[in-house]
């Protein structure tokens, strides 16, 4: 009686996806919706329109979500109700809007205290906002206990200027330092060898593992890094005030230079980049 | 041919195997064919055609989802059961037991049967790819074009090395079985090597890498060895073995309800407990290559590991954990269930609850929803947004001790199935068992005490300590059965096995088995994919057609119901064109003791 077994077994195994499916369909069903490309160059926009045109970047497009709150303490970044108002303290000399935008387009040249480097900048893949998409996130921002006042000119015009797909490269600092140079000091007078480990040099745990950092962060961090770690916050996983805070003294003008040129090159490209 | 082992059946055999050939050689033409057009037709697309085209009634989309699905499945069907053939040959080697050669010919029997609708799948795909999204594809094939050849190449190769390995059972036994051995593991080299191929193009989409900003190569061997080619590698070699052993057993539980004659069921029995067995086997290891690719995704991009597990994505881990679940606790059921044709196997009842209660509890904490990765402010800030109760054991260390946990107690569970039957005559075997017994309850604690320290230290010292707990875990597997080996060998018996005395409703086990774990490949293929979300290549080729929403869990989830069901509606066909040729062959004693073809050889 090869026919009820067939039934039985084939009624069985619908039976058994159709409980899956059930459930699939009874959870919450959330869809990712790809971006829309927003302009508003040119255009004459009320403050109004471009703060709730700033505000569905932040919950959609821009992704903010997924690490930010608004008004409650986020999971992974720092509660943001609030922050127009902040930032105009956050960094000495710079005005609110100059200082929300930077943390836009370089969140690590200022970090938030006791926060990791992990937000990406916003005009770069894979968020990669448009200029008008970052002047109306701007202006959102500031609507968060401060008054809107940035205009598009204030938006730097090489802010997400390089469309996904067919970029040019974003413009690179040139340091007159020197890689091959820095690696000695990297290995030799610098003994950073000691703690870190960059592409295929060095392996020590005890510090973070630099072979990307030339992709993850600027030189501007870097630099400071060097010079003062504590300025930069800590790498979270990692105990403060363990890095050195002697560089400034030991190394000289130009060794310090060489060695930042050296982790500028580490893009985490070489062979040994992955573990 | 020198010599034929179903004289019978000889001539009707070989006009079907010559016609699977033809249409597996036919499909690798058109394939050819295909890489050779499709310079040509880059070239067209790139000078500014249209960059999709929209497929009749349900769109590109869902045709493309559907097929490469299907396709998959086969393809894991095929490269997952040669591996454990070539596994069961070396026991039969090994043991001299015809049984397992048999069993090893029935296995390659049943890929045989799948390669040329694989082939013509995967011919499927190329075309829908090349027709319906010609810019993206003629981007891929730019990059990966040298590759492809190769792919072909291996194809073929693959394709004949099986056959002579199928064909040549007869032919190259007795002293020429060694030849036949190395014939299996070609076939299986060739095929990994085709895997590890594919997954290059398939985890540069996620993960590119050896590409400029602007997207254009700059190292072809940066773009194979991307973020997630490695982890991904090594998951669907082993998920391919766990696919392959469980359809392998839910064929043979097919067989099994359908049997007419005891032998045929004893014989099935067996069969059935041998796939679920290897499955078993490398289902254990599963999670760690999960974790191992989460933590890739992770370094290859932030954004992307926390939309994953904590974004957009976040429930379908529920769904998962559900899934796993269901399969440790299946697999288990099976083993319980199999200790019944087991005389002797009454005194180890009695653990039974306390293995029920340890699976049900791992299973609660892996099914709570809670990210992977989880930061120090994080952990501060957990309790209001998170379940009151649950919510705390849903952070990656409870999740790693439950699933270790749930791992031991499997194997826990194989133990007792093993010994069910034996007593150990060795003096020294109660200190024997008392050395196992804390071997257990040792891996035990230091698994559940590196979970909790695991809460007070931050994520970076915490993912070593998942290590520890792997290695706890791992070893203690080693160590116990250091142990055993010898403490049961010339055991003695308080009976044999009475294969075939199992109650029905285990065979159903082997079958959900099957179905869960097809349904959970694809879900995890809509995970791998969806990830990406609106980007073809992550970061550097968007995606903008009219598809490129990526749709909810519910959708996904009816999607993967139907593909699943044409597949195992596919499957069953090819098997039962394959028992046509087989018909009145049963008769003859296909008893285990003498199965199959080696006995018809002498
Ligand atoms: C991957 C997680 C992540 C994402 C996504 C993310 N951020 Fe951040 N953000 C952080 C972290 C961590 C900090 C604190 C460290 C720092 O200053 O960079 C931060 C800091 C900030 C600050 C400075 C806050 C202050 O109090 O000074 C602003 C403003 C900000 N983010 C806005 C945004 C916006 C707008 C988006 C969406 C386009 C976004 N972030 C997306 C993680 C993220
Ligand atoms: C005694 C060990 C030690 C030595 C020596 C040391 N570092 Fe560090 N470094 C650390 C630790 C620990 C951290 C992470 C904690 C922190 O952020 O302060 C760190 C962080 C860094 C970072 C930030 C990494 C990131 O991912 O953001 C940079 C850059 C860096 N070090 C560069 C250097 C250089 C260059 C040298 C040599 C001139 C050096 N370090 C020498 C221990 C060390």
């Amino acid at each position: 009686m090869q026919v009820p077994v067939t039934l039985k077994v084939s009624a069985f195994a619908l039976f058994v996806m159709g409980v899956y499916t059930y459930y699939a369909n009874s959870i919450p069903q959330l869809q990712s919706k790809p971006p829309e490309e927003l302009s508003l160059e040119g255009g004459n926009v009320t403050p109004d329109q471009l703060v709730k045109a700033g505000e569905e970047i932040f919950k959609g497009k821009g992704t903010c979500e997924i690490c930010h709150r608004i008004g409650q303490k986020g999971t992974r970044a720092p509660d943001l109700a609030g922050v127009g108002a902040r930032a105009a303290k956050s960094k000495p000399g710079m005005s609110a809007k100059a200082y929300l935008i930077e943390s836009l387009l370089s969140p690590a040249a200022h970090l938030v205290q006791g926060y990791p480097a992990i937000m990406p900048k916003v005009d770069k893949p894979p968020i990669a906002l448009n200029r008008s998409e970052v002047w109306a996130l701007t202006a959102f921002l500031e609507s968060l206990g401060g008054t809107v006042t940035v205009k598009l000119d204030d938006i730097p015009k090489t802010a997400g200027a390089a469309p996904a797909g067919g970029a040019a490269p974003a413009a690179e600092l040139k340091l007159p330092g020197d890689p091959k140079a820095g690696q000695a000091v990297f290995m030799g007078k610098g003994a950073c060898i000691a703690c870190h480990k960059a592409g295929p040099i060095g392996a020590s745990p005890v510090g973070p593992d630099l072979t990307q950092i030339g992709k993850i962060q600027t030189p501007d961090y870097i630099m400071a890094k060097i010079l003062d770690p504590a300025s930069m916050g800590t790498v979270a996983g990692y105990p403060p005030g363990l890095m050195p805070r002697t560089f400034g003294q030991t190394l000289t003008a130009k060794e310090y230079l060489d060695v930042v040129s050296f982790l500028l090159t580490q893009k985490g490209e070489g062979p040994a980049a992955k573990k | 041919m020198p010599s034929f082992s179903h004289k019978d059946n000889a001539v009707l055999r070989t006009g079907a195997v010559a016609g699977q050939l033809v249409r597996a050689i036919w499909a690798g033409a058109m394939v050819l064919l295909l890489l050779q057009v499709m310079p040509a037709l880059a070239q067209e697309t790139a000078k500014g055609a249209e960059a999709y085209r929209a497929f009749p009634l349900f769109g590109s989309r869902l045709a493309v989802w559907g097929i490469a699905q299907i396709h998959l499945n086969f393809a894991a069907f095929i490269l997952g059961v040669p591996i454990f053939a070539v596994i069961v040959e070396i026991m039969g080697m090994r043991t001299k037991d015809p049984r397992y050669d048999w069993l090893a010919h029935q296995f390659v029997k049943l890929v045989f049967a799948a390669f040329s609708t694989t082939a013509l799948l995967g011919g499927l795909l190329l075309f829908l790819l090349i027709g319906y999204y010609p810019k993206f594809f003629s981007y891929l094939t730019g990059i990966f074009y040298s590759t492809m050849w190769i792919y072909a190449a291996l194809f073929f190769l693959e394709t004949f090395t099986v056959y002579l390995w199928y064909y040549g059972w007869d032919w190259l036994s007795g002293s020429r079985k060694w030849i036949h051995l190395g014939l299996g593991i070609l076939a299986n080299l060739f095929g990994t090597a085709i895997l590890l191929i594919s997954n290059a193009w398939v985890t540069f989409m996620m993960s590119p890498r050896g590409v400029d900003e602007a997207g254009k190569l700059t190292s072809l061997w940066q773009a194979i060895n991307n973020y997630t080619w490695m982890p991904i590698n090594i998951h669907r070699i082993l998920a391919n073995i766990v696919f392959g052993g469980t359809i392998a057993a839910a064929y043979a539980a097919f067989r099994f309800l359908s049997a007419k004659t005891h032998e045929e069921r004893a014989l099935y029995d067996w069969m059935g407990y041998i796939g679920n067995f290897v499955a078993i086997s490398s289902l254990l290891v599963l999670p760690f290559a999960g974790y191992y690719l989460g933590r890739e995704i992770y370094s290859f991009n932030q954004t992307m590991g926390i939309t994953m597990m904590g974004g957009f994505m976040s429930w379908l881990w529920v769904l998962q954990a559900i899934l796993i679940g269901v399969l440790f606790i299946g697999s288990n059921y099976y083993l319980w269930l199999g200790m019944e044709r087991i005389p002797g196997a009454e005194r180890y009842r009695k653990y039974i609850p306390y293995l029920i209660m340890v699976l049900a509890a791992g299973f609660m904490v892996w099914a709570t929803p809670r990210s992977m990765v989880v930061t120090l402010q994080e952990s501060r800030a957990m309790g209001g947004t998170h379940h009151p109760v649950l919510g705390f054991l849903g952070v990656m260390s409870a999740k790693n001790t439950a699933v270790n946990l749930m791992i031991l107690t499997t194997f826990l569970s194989f133990l007792l199935y093993r010994r069910a039957n034996r007593i150990s005559v060795k003096p020294w075997a109660g200190m024997g068992m008392a050395a196992q017994w804390v071997i257990f309850g040792l891996a035990a604690v230091i698994v559940t005490f590196y979970g909790v320290y695991g809460y007070f230290v931050e994520s970076i010292v915490r993912i070593g300590f998942s290590v520890y707990q792997v290695m706890a875990v791992l070893g203690a597997i080693v160590l116990v059965m250091t142990i055993d080996i010898p403490m049961f060998k010339g055991a003695r018996s308080t009976g044999t096995i009475r294969w075939g005395q199992i109650p029905p409703r285990s065979q159903y086990v082997l079958i959900l088995l099957a179905v869960t774990f097809t349904w959970l490949m694809g879900l995890m293929g809509f995970a791998r994919s969806g990830i990406r979300q609106h980007w073809h290549v992550y970061g550097v080729m968007r995606d903008t057609s009219v598809d490129a929403v990526t749709p909810a869990l519910g959708y996904a989830a009816n999607v993967i119901t139907t593909v699943t069901a044409i597949f195992f509606a596919m499957v069953f066909f090819i098997f039962w064109l394959g028992s046509l040729g087989e018909k009145g062959k049963h008769p003859h004693g296909m008893g285990p003791a003498t199965a199959g073809s080696s006995e018809d050889r002498r």
